[in-house]
């Protein structure tokens, strides 16, 4: 396993190649912040993470594979930071690299799943994917969701309403739609119309992301 | 009981929105309620003596409330009514396809301790759908009488009015769990003062914080027991997650689902439309509408960009034989596949077309045509020319009469029938005024002014040009609401009213507009917050022509050409989007949520489209002549005083140099502060006279028909504008329209000048 210095990087190799830029070796010492860097280099070599050859370093499988795992440690980071913690834009990013040396594979996949499987980083740079993103582009759809992600025609039953109005609340279940009750969306475009019963209710998107169903 | 039943107690009508309350109201009263099939109609409280009852019970009509703890204007006065003093009885009326709706509110009566009598109404579109009820179970269970009916085929009334009297309390009570009821009973408690209903149900309405409760307590309770009833209901809250009055709802919902499963009787057949019906209806109704719909639309796009090429009149045709024929293939086929999928029936069908994202938009505007030619060509044209020149005619000229001609269509063959020699009313009036007065008095002068008498100008103007024009308005909008494809319309718009500052429902006050915008101004009423109320009424003020209005600038428009009248219509668009765009920043509010009902696609009934017109015309000339004639006379005192010509000097250097038109045209936008489509008459015969031979500048036209139309609304407008929004806010509106409308006309005349 490679550690916080070697990390750094191959963190570093992967984001001048994503720039469709070969690896120089002299440029990566000038870019690379850390103490002895020559001597990591040449640890990272011996343990078959990079091959240099003429001085153009290059990522081996082993390395592709833990370097891919690091900047999604990274990216993620980010993404949590900025959109969750809303921390600022500089201590984004160095707190972000931090994150990347400690995070575990069960850590970052929450993390993932909380944050949606993002599949890019604030700065628009690409998150490499992890085995959690697949599973969850498997099964599509998620059990539980708003009413705007149903398919017109879905059948659904109300499981839960999240909304900070009281009085979108009460007005809803004054009407009847309350969890439990069946609906079938009628159509998304223009606006949502839902058939509850022998009853169409037409409602704006803003209250359909409050209704979560479930399908049936 | 040997004492007189109206010595005991009123009835007072309950229910959901659109259940049809207003109709039974009509039907036992013999009052006529303007009925609608839009929901918010009925805000205020209509009442009536009850016929056929024995004695005289008064009958009060509420409007429609999804629950007695209310959210909204309407559901509060329909609750107040039940908190009031005095015995009552209620008729709750419900829609019999959507049971578990209306018992919802019945178990708030039930905890309110009201006699009821439940209406099963719209009986015969329950068994339509293939539902039934087992009345006798649900009789059973409730213990109040069970009336079915059919109220607009008066079904059911008699056995209602033999129910009523028997009315009882129901036998519902529903168990909110340990906390809450404790909550309910400490609550009952310190309600020490005297009331009407069960302190149960007045519990459960506080412990749901209902604040216009609370404050009706106000002078009812101490300081100190409206704190306690805080403490106490904060005290469970801590308990729930949820607001405790969602905690209740749902525990009532649940309550109902199991009553109305016990109740229903399981899926019978569905009612289908007869074959042959359906073949007619897919085969040839629909393809036959959808290729007119289609020619329609590629004529009316060929009309309007007519200005920028010339196109032979093979080719158009061609075209727009193409378009029908696209159009009627797709709608053919989308109809019948969609119809192979789910049997569905030719009202749900059409219902759902009409807010299809894709195919509503071509039958908006094909509708909107359909409603010019009525309204704008029909009524405006050819009855306000016979209505204004030939009935009512002019005091010193006599018309020459009318012919009365039998035409037969298609072979263009007509027969003369008879001449009628009728100079108008007008004369004869100015005939007889004359034998007492000379016709240079002031007195003659104040009835038959030509331009600001009250007979010869507001009187004719009010029943010659405007009753037409709006009766026919009216008829075409009633057509619209009873068949439920207003309520669709607001589901196709909601998104573009949103961006500015109102939601899908303010599309009734914005079609209103198009007929009268003093009537629509009062409909505001129907929207949620105030800022959707100002924002409205602004709207409306500034961009919305009336009736009378369009019909006269179509005309004239049309005549120049295609491009002028699409170019007009994009900038009235675009304003209206850009105004209410601007105040939607401004102002200060949150948007309201969209949520509304749609009614069922119906075919209307046309014996409650002409009565309705009927109403809605005679309420118009009640409330709108009165206000013709009261601007007819500051008009002529203003001439008589010489104030307008003072105006029109201060006036003109504006519209000389800034809007490029001559000087005359002053009048015309003054007189547009009176009557807006003589406003813009009058302007179009001042160009024309300039014109002279050239013909008339279309540029100058377009801008002056601009100016007229985004100009300060007519004085009845502005009335009620005073009325609805208080003078302060209806005089800012004024003194921003006025300025902008000319700022408007003054860009666009630069515009032009480019080209």
């Amino acid at each position: 396993m490679a550690d916080t210095y070697q990390e750094e990087i191959l963190e570093l190799i992967w984001t001048i190649e994503e720039e469709n830029d070969k690896v120089d070796k002299d440029v990566l010492l000038k870019k690379v912040d850390i103490p002895d860097a020559e001597r990591h280099i040449k640890a990272l070599v011996e343990e078959s993470y990079i091959i240099i050859t003429n001085k153009k370093v290059q990522l081996t499988k082993k390395g592709r594979v833990d370097a891919r795992l690091i900047i999604r440690r990274h990216r993620l980071a980010e993404r949590l930071l900025h959109d969750v913690l809303e921390v600022k834009e500089d201590t984004m990013d160095s707190s972000a690299c931090k994150f990347e040396h400690f995070l575990d594979e069960e850590v970052t996949a929450s993390i993932c799943t909380l944050l949606g499987h993002p599949v890019s980083c604030p700065h628009g740079k690409a998150i490499p994917s992890g085995d959690c993103c697949e599973k969850a582009n498997k099964e599509i759809r998620p059990v539980v969701m708003p009413l705007t992600e149903l398919r017109s025609g879905d059948e659904a039953r109300i499981s839960y309403i999240v909304t900070k109005y009281h009085q979108r609340l009460d007005k809803l279940s004054s009407m009847g739609l309350v969890p439990g009750v069946q609906i079938r969306l009628h159509q998304r475009q223009p606006t949502y119309v839902i058939q509850m019963g022998e009853t169409q209710i037409a409602l704006d998107s803003a209250i359909a992301q409050s209704i979560y169903v479930r399908l049936v | 009981m040997s004492q007189k039943a109206a010595d005991i107690y009123k009835v007072a009508l309950v229910g959901n929105p659109n259940v049809g309350k207003s109709v039974i109201f009509g039907l036992l009263t013999g009052k006529y309620v303007t009925v609608s099939n839009y929901p918010g109609t009925t805000v205020e409280v209509s009442k009536g003596i009850c016929k056929g009852l024995d004695g005289s019970v008064e009958i009060v009509d509420t409007p429609g409330a999804n629950s007695l703890i209310p959210l909204s204007e309407d559901e509060r006065v329909a609750r107040d009514m039940l908190l009031e003093e005095y015995d009552k009885h209620i008729v709750q009326v419900m829609d019999a396809k959507n049971l578990r709706r209306g018992l919802l509110i019945t178990t708030q009566i039930a905890e309110m301790g009201l006699p009821v009598v439940l209406v099963l109404n719209m009986w015969d579109e329950l068994l339509d759908r293939g539902m039934n009820i087992d009345i006798v179970a649900l009789q059973k269970i409730v213990n109040v009488p069970v009336i079915k009916a059919i109220a607009t085929h008066r079904i059911g009334v008699s056995a209602l009015l033999g129910a009523i009297p028997s009315a009882k309390v129901p036998n519902l009570s529903i168990d909110y769990g340990i906390l809450i009821e404790e909550g309910i009973s400490k609550i009952e408690k310190v309600l020490t003062m005297d009331a009407r209903i069960h302190k149960r149900a007045l519990a459960i309405m506080l412990l749901s914080r209902d604040e216009a409760l609370e404050d009706n307590l106000r002078n009812k309770l101490t300081h100190e027991t409206l704190v306690e009833i805080q403490d106490i209901r904060d005290d469970i809250q801590k308990h729930f997650s949820n607001p405790l009055s969602y905690v209740i709802n749902i525990k009532r919902a649940s309550f109902v689902d199991k009553l109305t499963k016990k109740v229903s009787i399981a899926h019978i057949q569905k009612k289908e439309t007869h074959p042959l019906i359906r073949g007619v209806f897919f085969y040839f109704l629909v393809p036959l509408v959808s290729f007119l719909v289609g020619y329609k639309l590629m004529a009316l796009i060929m009309y309007l960009i007519s200005a920028g090429f010339q196109t032979s009149d093979v080719f158009s045709l061609a075209v727009s034989l193409i378009a029908g024929g696209i159009s009627a293939s797709y709608f053919s086929s989308s109809v019948y596949l969609k119809n192979r999928k789910a049997k569905l029936t030719i009202s749900e069908i059409l219902g759902s077309i009409t807010m299809h994202p894709l195919a509503a938009f071509p039958i908006l505007i094909i509708i909107l045509w359909i409603v010019y030619k009525l309204v704008g060509e029909f009524g405006a044209g050819t009855c306000v020319d016979f209505f204004e020149n030939k009935i009512f005619g002019n005091s010193l000229n006599p018309s020459g009469g009318f012919d009365i001609a039998l035409s037969i269509p298609f072979i263009q063959k007509s027969y003369h029938v008879l001449h009628v020699d009728f100079q108008g009313f007008n004369y004869y009036l100015g005939l007889l005024t004359q034998k007492v007065i000379s016709k240079d008095n002031i007195i003659f002068e104040l009835f038959f002014n030509e331009q600001s008498g009250l007979i010869q100008v507001g009187l004719t103007y009010a029943i010659a040009i405007v009753f037409p024009i709006v009766g026919f308005f009216f008829l075409a909008f009633g057509i619209m609401e009873d068949s439920g494809y207003l309520p669709r319309l607001a589901v196709m718009v909601d998104k573009v009213f949103k961006q500015i500052g109102l939601n899908g429902k303010a599309i009734l006050p914005m079609v209103l507009g198009l007929g009268c915008d003093t009537m629509a101004t009062l409909t505001t009423r129907i929207l949620n917050t105030k800022k959707e109320r100002i924002i409205a009424t602004l709207l409306l003020a500034l961009a919305i022509p009336c009736s009378a209005q369009l019909g006269v600038i179509a005309g004239v428009l049309g005549r120049i050409s295609g491009i002028y009248f699409a170019l007009y219509a994009f900038i009235i668009c675009t304003q209206l989007l850009f105004v209410g765009y601007l105040s939607s920043k401004v102002l200060p509010g949150d948007p309201s949520d969209f949520l509304m009902e749609l009614p069922p696609f119906r075919m209307p009934k046309l014996s409650n489209i002409f009565i309705k017109t009927f109403y809605r015309v005679h309420w118009f000339l009640k409330e709108a002549v009165p206000l013709f004639m009261i601007g007819t006379l500051a008009l002529f005192i203003a001439t008589k005083l010489g104030v307008l010509s003072f105006v029109e000097k201060m006036g003109a250097p504006v519209i000389k140099n800034f809007l490029g038109l001559p000087v005359e045209t002053t009048h015309g936008f003054i007189l547009g502060f009176l009557r807006r489509d003589y406003g813009a008459v009058s302007i179009f015969d001042t160009l024309q006279e300039k014109g002279g031979d050239a013909g008339i500048d279309p540029k100058q036209l377009l801008v002056s028909l601009v100016v007229i139309t985004l100009f300060i609304p007519c004085l009845a407008n502005f009335f009620v504008m005073i009325k609805e929004q208080g003078a302060k806010n209806a005089f800012l509106m004024f003194a921003f329209i006025l300025p902008y409308s000319i700022l408007i006309g003054g860009i666009l005349r630069i515009i032009l000048q480019q080209f």
